[in-house]
């Protein structure tokens, strides 16, 4: 596409990558900032909850234990001298290749099954990164874990992540290689044969899609991307303990990715701002906070069922409704 | 030998436990197919409306126990109509967000107008007795009898009585039900309040030998949907084999093997099951 | 239409009165000026009692703090008040939470007392312009070994309970030891700090049954199992209210033997829930608040039951110590905003002593950052009755030391038996 042609219809998106990009200028925030921070790390999680779970239509509640999985990587193989650079791919890995094994006889199981199956997975891997004390150091969990290794870059010297800026950049690279997967895979064929076993499992069969490996290549690449998150995290918080692959972890990924809007690539990542930043906001209603979020839970998933993108996309399409009624009397009247 | 039966009498009375609210959860998953997640926390509801009955209104504990059953019962209705009912149709994980909304306004609300700390509820009847070397209290003797009548009884209800019946016939086709004349709607107010009423039972029975606090339902809430799973979902006999599998296995595996490891001999004895039956031990096809 | 003209102008007013009210509340503060304090802890979820407790401590301390007239800081007088919020058992609430007091307050010190989030937060509390000190409540050696040198550690070592509670059932005769405790980061340690103990000493450890204090109630397994090894002392212990049913369930199940408590539990909460001392026989654990030998501690229980309406615990009354260390510190430094200075001038803030503060006496702060709070130790013998209270003083290296130190303990009860712990490394 030339690159006029592609500016002008991409336009919003080009803005946002500028901005993304310019953030650390105009941020001056901590406060803010490490909500941001946070915000593209759990952005990245709740995109590959949607892989399985938006475009597969299979609810996988494990999603936390291979973040936890990628944490404890990360944590064990960094202290233990490696680089950073190193340990991470290797815990991403690690994390999908336990995926596969988990998913072989858990996909077998299907809807309600397969979610209460896996969400079983998940507290066995909490359970045990508690009491593995000698790998795990137990519910103390691994504390001091470093950050990443500075990067040595010409001219400048070395890129170190003792910074907000810096660490945002690493998240903000990680978030963009992220959606490009995702991009890739939901808009090709196989893509298309994820979402065919989501809306017919029976039909998709039928038509010759082997949905059990589209399912388990599915799976594979989530708990990848959240091993790789889970990676991150520890890097950059510096402790972890079985919490960090608790249930409580998964459901909020959930709440973002149905609030934001599953089986869009926005979604995930609206998700994953907005509603971090409506529970800081609500700090000030102290112990009554809990108890709004569930309210709002409610309300949401009950008038908004397909989340902010959903809601965004009926908008639209009533406008253009509404436009194009108007258009259509116009024309009738003038005689057209 | 006489530690192993011990052992056995302490799995028996959990899985008493677990199979009334096991029962309680495969009903509504079963037959309203809702992911009722916050069945747990209607529990931990119960057994406080017990408490307060007892401690400020001076009610005596079976009377405060039926009472607990119709309060939970009418809340339960509340719960169907306000939280699932507008979600009929819709995909399940949309009832699962809405369960743990649910979940968490109740735990919160719990803690801040009740408190986070533990309460007790005095135990009516303290007495031990020593059975061929086995301890048991009366207390938990009472447990597993009023497990196996509340069983019988939901049995009964069922399979013999016209609302019974009528549960049935939505539970096998919610369609055809209708178009015979059911009121789908109250059917299903029917079926939560019955597992809202037997989940403040099982609360009540148990209270007095442990202690409740606001978050005694959220473990036991997640291993009912375990155990619902494992025996199949929508299966009555499913639901209570399955509590006492969960119990004796938590007893025996607590008791002889690493008590750290307990929950993960439960959890993965479900993930192998269910990989060799897809659907649960007594579970059909989901549609 | 004029429905609406009378509502917007309903509206206006309503408007102006607000804007009003609020420039008159912000203008009465001026004269003092305020100092924020943060606590990011525990406030909902499992352990929401915990982390209430300590809250409810530093605001009593705040409270108390503020009715003497506050402190005064090179002229200005400043008043105490505390930013509370909650952050479940979550290290990246933690971290978010400390962000944002630094951001709204400037807070100089901050309050957590989870081992988890505190190790979470040492990451961040050294930067440059953002500094802040982690007053950290947590009696886990580990927290000193991080080597964070902006964080002050308010509880004493559990190891000093783990030798205390240890020595004193090894002279009621108890040799063979069960261990039915709580699992959890504090559990396992104690379990382990306790074994490597006992069999230092010669004695022997029959099993290790631990279990979820914090989600089971049902212990009739892991008890069944210990009590078939016979032993005649159990360390059992996790939150108190589990811990009683543990007892009661053990007693049930026809065990006589000795308890040994791990100071996470606590006697009187037991006692309270059991409804009297009769199960608790021959145990040993932390003392209960109420009989600690200061002259503050009658009133200060008093107090907190007429607010709370529940007992006080040492989570409350050490936070009140350590907020009142804190400002102290604070005035001491003659500056509200440089962290480095307050923090060194810590030392300056001793010594807490019984007149005052309920838990006492606090004669200063060890070279790695942990205020040196006794240890309280409590007996209950074969009758059910309490003995004396004990108070173990570990931070000294000479019993030299140690003896001045206790002729200098001010109002303190004669009644109170005093024990002596060798110095060990910084913890």
């Amino acid at each position: 596409m030339a690159p006029t042609k592609f500016l002008r219809e991409k336009w919003f998106y080009v803005l946002l990558l500028v901005l993304a990009l310019a953030l650390p200028w105009l941020m001056t925030n901590r406060y803010y900032f490490q909500i941001v921070i946070m915000g593209c790390l759990f952005s990245i999680t709740t995109l590959g909850l949607n892989l399985i779970l938006g475009y597969t239509g299979q609810a996988s509640l494990a999603h936390a234990g291979f973040f936890g999985i990628g944490a404890y990587g990360v944590a064990i193989l960094t202290k233990a001298g490696l680089s950073f650079w190193l340990a991470l791919p290797l815990s991403a890995l690690l994390a999908a290749g336990i995926g596969f094994l988990i998913g072989l006889p858990t996909l077998r199981s299907r809807g309600s099954y397969f979610a209460i199956s896996t969400m079983c997975f998940g507290v066995i891997i909490s359970i045990v990164a508690g009491n593995w004390i000698d790998l795990t150091g137990g519910y103390n969990g691994i504390v001091e874990i470093p950050l990443p290794n500075p990067i040595p870059l010409p001219l400048i010297g070395s890129l170190d992540f003792q910074t907000q800026a810096a660490q945002y950049y690493l998240v903000l690279t990680f978030l963009i290689f992220t959606l490009l997967i995702m991009h890739r895979l939901v808009y090709s064929l196989l893509g298309l044969s994820f979402m065919a076993i989501r809306n017919n499992e029976v039909l998709a069969g039928s038509v010759g899609i082997n949905t059990f490996a589209g399912k388990i290549l599915s799976f594979v690449v989530a708990n990848f991307l959240a091993g790789m998150a889970g990676g991150i995290y520890a890097s950059l918080i510096g402790t972890i303990s079985p919490t960090t692959a608790s249930l409580e972890l998964t459901f909020n990924w959930l709440i973002f990715l149905l609030l934001g809007g599953a089986a869009t690539l926005t979604g995930p990542i609206i998700g994953a701002f907005v509603i971090p930043v409506i529970m800081e906001y609500l700090q000030f209603l102290a112990e009554y906070r809990l108890i709004i979020f569930g309210v709002m839970l409610i309300v949401v998933i009950i008038y908004f069922p397909r989340g902010v993108m959903g809601a965004i996309t009926n908008l639209k399409q009533r406008s253009r409704d509404f436009f194009g009624r108007r258009k259509e009397t116009v024309k009738g009247v003038a005689g057209g | 030998m006489q530690l192993f039966f011990q052992q056995i009498f302490n799995g028996i009375m959990l899985g008493s436990t677990y199979a009334i609210v096991a029962l309680g959860l495969t009903l509504v998953f079963g037959i309203l197919h809702i992911p009722n997640f916050a069945h747990g926390h209607l529990y931990m509801l119960g057994a406080y409306i017990s408490f307060f009955l007892m401690t400020l209104y001076g009610f005596g504990f079976w009377t405060a126990l039926i009472s607990s059953m119709v309060i939970l019962g009418l809340i339960g209705m509340l719960i169907e109509r306000v939280v699932y009912r507008p979600l009929q149709g819709r995909p399940h994980i949309n009832s699962f967000i809405s369960a743990v909304g649910a979940l968490i306004i109740l735990e919160t609300s719990v803690i801040v107008f009740w408190g986070p700390q533990g309460r007790r509820i005095p135990n009516p009847y303290p007495d031990i007795v020593e059975l061929l070397g086995i301890t048991m209290s009366y207390q938990r003797l009472l447990v597993i009898v009023a497990a196996i009548v509340l069983i019988i009884l939901l049995q009964l209800f069922i399979k013999k009585t016209t609302p019974g019946t009528t549960i049935e016939a939505v539970a096998q086709n919610r369609e055809g039900a209708m178009l015979v004349g059911i009121n789908v709607n109250w059917v299903s107010s029917l079926t939560f309040a019955i597992s809202t009423a037997t989940a403040a039972a099982a609360a009540s029975l148990v209270a007095p030998i442990f202690m409740i606090s606001p978050t005694m339902g959220a473990l036991l809430g997640m291993k009912a949907f375990v155990i619902v799973i494992l025996g199949g979902l929508g299966s009555i006999p499913g639901a209570i084999v399955g509590g006492y599998i969960l119990g004796i296995l938590e007893a025996i595996g607590g008791g002889y093997l690493s008590a750290a490891y307990k929950d993960v001999y439960a959890f993965g004895a479900l993930i192998l099951i269910l990989s060799i039956r897809p659907t649960g031990l007594f579970g059909k096809e989901l549609s | 239409m004029r429905s609406c003209k009378g509502f917007a102008g309903f509206g206006f007013y309503m408007a102006v009165a607000f804007v009003l009210a609020w420039a008159v509340v912000d203008a009465s503060a001026q004269g003092t000026k305020e100092v924020v304090v943060g606590f990011t802890g525990p406030i909902s979820g499992v352990v929401a009692e915990y982390g209430q407790d300590c809250a409810n401590g530093l605001e009593m301390a705040i409270s108390d703090i503020n009715g003497a007239g506050g402190i005064t800081v090179k002229g200005q007088k400043y008043n105490f008040k505390l930013a509370k919020l909650d952050e479940g058992l979550d290290p990246t609430a933690s971290v978010n939470n400390c962000r944002r007091f630094r951001d709204q307050y400037k807070t100089p010190a901050i309050f957590n007392p989870l081992f988890n989030s505190i190790a979470a937060i040492s990451k961040i509390n050294q930067e440059k312009g953002n500094e802040f000190i982690i007053m950290a409540y947590t009696s886990t050696p580990k927290a000193i070994e991080i080597g964070n040198k902006m964080l002050v550690a308010i509880p004493p070592p559990f190891t000093v309970y783990v030798k205390s509670f240890s020595d004193i059932a090894w002279e009621k005769g108890f040799r063979k030891a069960a261990m039915v405790a709580t699992l959890g980061a504090y559990g396992d340690e104690w379990r382990a700090a306790f074994k490597e103990y006992w069999l230092k000493k010669g004695g022997e450890i029959t099993i290790d049954k631990p279990a979820n204090y914090y989600t089971e109630t049902d212990f009739s397994a892991p008890l069944t199992a210990a009590l078939a090894t016979k032993p005649d002392v159990m360390l059992i212990g996790g939150p108190s209210a589990t811990t009683a049913l543990v007892i009661e369930q053990a007693r049930g199940l026809g065990y006589k033997g000795g308890f040994i408590l791990i100071d996470q539990a606590k006697m009187d909460y037991i006692a309270n829930i059991l409804k009297s001392t009769k199960l608790m026989y021959n145990t040993v654990g932390t003392a209960p608040v109420e009989q600690s030998p200061t002259e503050a501690a009658p009133n200060f229980e008093k107090r907190y039951r007429s607010l709370h309406k529940r007992m006080s615990t040492w989570e409350v009354w050490l936070h009140y110590n350590g907020m009142s260390a804190l400002a102290r510190a604070i005035a001491a430094a003659g500056t509200v905003d440089d962290v480095y200075a307050i923090r060194a001038a810590f030392p300056k803030a001793f010594p807490l002593l019984g007149d005052k503060f309920p838990s006492a006496p606090w004669f200063g702060i060890t070279p790695g950052g942990r205020m040196e709070c006794p240890g309280s130790i409590q007996t209950i013998d074969k009758d059910g009755k309490y003995g004396k209270v004990k108070l173990a003083l570990w931070q000294y290296k000479t019993e030299a030391e140690f003896k001045q130190a206790v002729a200098k303990a001010g109002p303190i009860s004669a009644d109170v038996e005093w024990v002596f712990f060798k110095r060990e490394k910084e913890q």
